[in-house]
């Protein structure tokens, strides 16, 4: 059981590791091509923090992350990022707890899982505002995207596992 | 999972609607951007300024080591290009000189569009790989407002201002879904809609719906902004018409019109602040 400042600590590493990523999103991945669309992490860092928390926590640090997500990146309506992440906290927190012990396997499906859930609202947006047309663009771009992202999970996991670790060293 | 769903989901979903809704009704009732949006883009514009430096820095160095032969062959290709425009200004010259004679012969007053013009540069393309969009670092403080428009310095549209903070402003392009424009084709005169479709965003591509029924395109045909209703300035060129198609259902067609500006290859714009149009 961690007390109050092991509690504050843990989130302000949390919150350290969040923030290098999105360095790193803004200084590399926005800037990167690959297959024809950029690297997007911030789904996996609702997911794999999650892993770590637990649903509670994990769902109100997802939600912050949405929340941040809406403030500074352009997206179709202005809460997508707030209505989408908890949902991937939730369920990424209750099925490391339930059912996948956590772990870099359980990352990548929870990853898959984020992508499926953003990309899926995106896919729902469209189909609602008339593009149905454009479902199988819409697929062929949240695959690619989900590609291409997923390499990058090797070191937002290595990150937030060591930040575990040191944060959770006598459980 | 039952016990944790029971006991803290709904509060949950109760905090992720509320915050929801007040991101959505923040942004509703804002005219230029919701007051978190701005501070974060305040907060963060910093930070993207870095981050096109440090890319620019990059794309110089690169550009540095680039093949010589190809610039050699682009530079002889450029002399060209010079000569023939040369040619054709001085055509454009007499033109020019004709035309005023003749519309003091017929007393037709001069028409000029006068453009209030504000230099940004993007400090960061595309945030999703779901819209098309681009932040300039320019906002409230130099004049800039919603829905002025964006062109390059050849003078192409390149999109639309969406939000507008203190010192940062996003631009939705002439691709994104979510844009659409009053336009004229720019050979017959008739108007139509220029907006962006989610298909051929991906291909760097925008449609041309709502076209007459005895509207005859050609490929290549120029289409520039109709400026009915003066919301925008008329006759800026947003591209060239690609091909013709006809939609899912079979009976209507559209142009595929390929933008003028290349987007990707962007660094600085000109953001038309404010526009007066003399006839």
């Amino acid at each position: 059981m961690l007390g109050r400042t092991e509690i504050l600590f843990k989130w302000l590493l949390y919150a350290s590791g969040v923030l290098i990523c999105w360095m790193l999103h803004g200084v590399a991945l926005q800037f990167l091509d690959i297959f024809g669309v950029m690297p997007f992490v911030f789904p996996m860092l609702a997911a794999v923090i999650a892993m770590y928390e637990g649903p509670l926590a994990g769902s109100i640090c997802a939600l912050v992350l949405g929340v941040v997500c809406d403030l500074t990146i352009a997206a179709p309506i202005p809460c997508f990022y707030t209505l989408v992440f908890p949902i991937i906290g939730m369920l990424a927190g209750l099925i490391s707890k339930n059912w996948i012990p956590m772990g870099f396997w359980c990352a990548c499906l929870l990853s898959v899982l984020a992508f499926v859930l953003t990309d899926g609202f995106h896919c729902l947006l469209l189909a609602l505002t008339g593009s149905r047309h454009a479902m199988s663009t819409a697929m062929s771009l949240a695959i690619r995207e989900t590609g291409s992202s997923l390499p990058f999970l090797i070191p937002v996991y290595l990150v937030f596992r060591r930040i575990h670790e040191i944060c959770h060293v006598y459980d | 999972m039952k016990k944790f769903l029971k006991d803290y989901g709904l509060w949950i979903l109760f905090a992720t609607a509320v915050i929801a809704v007040a991101l959505a009704v923040m942004s509703f009732f804002a005219s230029t951007s919701s007051p978190l949006v701005n501070l974060a883009g305040v907060l963060s514009s910093p930070f993207r300024n870095a981050y096109s430096a440090l890319a620019n820095w990059a794309t110089e160095q690169q550009a540095y080591f680039a093949d010589n032969q190809a610039l050699l062959e682009e530079n002889q290709a450029l002399r060209n290009q010079i000569a023939e425009m040369e040619r054709e200004m001085r055509l454009a010259k007499d033109d020019s000189e004709e035309n005023a004679r003749l519309r003091k012969l017929l007393e037709l007053r001069e028409k000029r569009r006068d453009f209030q013009f504000e230099a940004a540069n993007i400090t960061q393309q595309s945030s999703s790989n779901w819209i098309s969009s681009l932040t300039l670092n320019r906002g409230t403080l130099h004049g800039v407002a919603v829905n002025n428009c964006v062109v390059t310095e050849e003078g192409f549209l390149a999109g639309i201002v969406t939000e507008v903070g203190l010192n940062w402003c996003t631009v939705l392009t002439v691709l994104d879904t979510d844009t659409s424009l009053g336009a004229l084709v720019f050979r017959s005169g008739d108007v139509a809609v220029a907006q962006g479709d989610f298909v051929l965003m991906n291909e760097g591509r925008l449609s041309l719906t709502y076209l007459p029924a005895d509207c005859e395109l050609l490929i290549g045909d120029l289409v520039v902004t109709s400026g009915l209703g003066g919301y925008y300035p008329a006759d800026l060129v947003i591209g060239k018409v690609e091909s013709l198609q006809l939609d899912d259902s079979g009976s209507t067609r559209f142009a595929v019109v390929k933008p003028s500006a290349q987007l990707d290859e962007l660094k600085q714009v000109f953001i038309i602040k404010s526009f007066d149009i003399v006839t």
